[in-house]
């Protein structure tokens, strides 16, 4: 049995790769036939559109006509995901407004999940970014993403510091999203379509593109390995309703992880 | 805004898992060789001459390939046949994987350096070369040179098991390998009805052939610096080139066969 899902892919910083992580999740719920529409909060211009032009329309989420238009027909899409790129600086703002418009204590007591992608930066900020947003998100569903694509080093935290801020979140599930080399990411960029389409080597028009087959080896390796992530972390039970009432027993908690981790 | 996946979108999801349909096969293989083995000095550089060699004396399309980071390597032998390829950066690889898989007209001969083995499986496993060569008709064959090195069977096996699918035969260099088995080792890990043995050549001729410039293909050429090799030598040299040469013939048969088999099924 399915139910809808609302994603929030978001970081109050810029540049960490909230867009990527956007599109990752996109073609994995595509991949696995699951009806997704997004929606794009760079506005006017639009970054997530530029890949997923089909399924994608921007908007201005601090627009209440915008929010309406997004948050008031989660349910009754024909669309399971909702999924909105969040822009650089508006994640506790967004937060904030779904808490204040009553939408999270809905999700409480509606078939519908709400889940939040937190995109992780390499400095200390962000660790307070987590604390901060995570007290708005006790009843979601909140992945902590540290993204690797774009070299970044999560090594500059001092682990201990890393360890007590997740240890403050138990309900957070951390996503690794490894690197991909910057030739093949360059090369998906330049496309303008999703990381799939390229790896099957087609233009928007399903005409065959001329990729490099070394580049889309690669693209393929990094997109079925950030695939296995999003398995690792049941991104599939967000939609299935019978796995969200088991969820609160057998979620992964981080904690519970790092001990795994400790102990292997 | 459209919610379902047009099908487009489902087949580059599809793609995920294999990125094209087979094309339909052509004619006679041009093979992609990878003569391989994490040990030095077992002979992968002369196996690949010879090999390059066999196709140019046939006037048949051959390109030889040196990943090779020590010499002499296949390029200071056959020059004139042979890159030098670097897999060590992104844009090498590119030009050099690309390349290989472009045309399946010319067959392609690798001569992989002990160093570079694990770099290039590597890759070769992460980029699908193997698969997408097959899918388009081109046969790649792994000749992995065998020693009594325990290193050479753990490699053997590992490749065995991460390219199953892709035929690998055990190449016995009886200088190296005399009186090794095949057997649990070096399990034949392919369909393909043939194998490969380099017997051993006496010092002299071994001298010769490991003089740069060396060319089987002059042996019969009276005008060649090799004119001066003594009859007895020259009729070494030549009788061994023409026993690789015969089972050279025999892979290649066995490749017919299996594009036969694979068209009828």
């Amino acid at each position: 049995m399915a139910k809808p899902a609302l994603i929030l892919v978001g970081a109050d910083k810029g540049g960490v790769g909230k867009t990527t992580v956007s599109r990752t999740l996109l073609d994995y719920f595509a991949s696995r036939k699951i009806p997704t529409r997004a929606f794009d909060t760079e506005c006017p211009k639009g970054t997530l559109k530029r890949f997923h032009p089909d399924i994608t329309d921007v908007v201005d989420v601090t627009s209440v006509p915008d929010q309406v238009k997004i948050f008031d027909t989660v349910e009754s899409s024909d669309a399971q995901v909702t999924l909105i790129d969040i822009r650089a600086g508006l994640m506790s703002s967004t937060l904030t407004a779904l808490r204040d418009i009553g939408f999270i204590e809905m999700t409480k007591r509606s078939q519908l999940t709400f889940a939040v992608f937190h995109i992780l930066g390499p400095s200390i900020a962000s660790l307070d970014e987590i604390a901060e947003t995570s007290k708005l998100l006790i009843d979601a569903r909140y992945f902590l993403v540290k993204n690797f694509i774009n070299n970044t080093s999560f090594f500059d935290w001092n682990e201990k510091t890393y360890s007590s801020y997740f240890n403050k979140i138990p309900h957070a599930v951390e996503v690794v999203v490894p690197k991909l080399n910057e030739m093949a990411y360059e090369q998906v960029e330049l496309s303008s379509g999703s990381f799939s389409a390229f790896i099957a080597d087609k233009k928007e028009s399903g005409e065959p593109a001329g990729y490099s087959f070394v580049l889309r080896g690669y693209v393929r390796h990094w997109l079925s390995n950030v695939f296995s992530e999003f398995d690792r972390v049941r991104v599939p039970d967000l939609v299935d309703a019978k796995e969200a009432a088991l969820r609160a027993r057998s979620a992964l908690k981080v904690a519970e992880l790092s001990q795994s981790s400790a102990n292997s | 805004m459209g919610l379902s996946m047009n099908a487009t979108t489902v087949d580059c999801y599809d793609a995920l898992a294999a990125p094209n349909p087979a094309p339909p096969r052509r004619g006679v293989p041009a093979p992609i060789y990878v003569v391989c083995s994490p040990s030095r000095q077992v002979g992968k550089t002369m196996l690949a001459r010879l090999l390059t060699e066999h196709y140019l004396a046939d006037a048949r399309p051959v390109a030889g390939f040196d990943i090779a980071d020590e010499g002499p390597g296949l390029a200071d032998f056959l020059s004139h046949h042979v890159t030098i390829p670097n897999i060590q950066d992104m844009r090498g690889q590119v030009r050099f994987f690309d390349g290989l898989i472009e045309s399946g007209d010319v067959t392609k001969i690798i001569d992989l350096s002990h160093r570079e083995f694990a770099n290039f499986f590597t890759i070769v496993d992460k980029i699908g070369l193997f698969d997408e060569a097959r899918r388009r008709s081109i046969e790649p064959l792994i000749l992995f040179l065998i020693d009594p090195n325990p290193v050479s069977a753990k490699a053997y096996e590992i490749l065995r098991r991460r390219f199953n699918g892709t035929s690998m035969l055990p190449v016995r260099n009886l200088t190296v390998a005399r009186g090794l088995p095949y057997g649990a080792s070096f399990p034949h890990a392919s369909t393909l009805v043939a194998s490969l043995e380099l017997s051993v050549l006496g010092p002299a001729a071994r001298a010769i052939v490991e003089r740069e410039k060396f060319s089987f293909l002059d042996l019969s050429n009276q005008a060649s610096p090799q004119s001066n090799i003594p009859a007895r030598t020259r009729a070494e040299l030549d009788a061994w080139f023409r026993r690789a040469r015969f089972q050279f013939r025999e892979i290649e048969l066995s490749l017919i066969r299996e594009q036969i088999l694979t068209s009828l099924s």
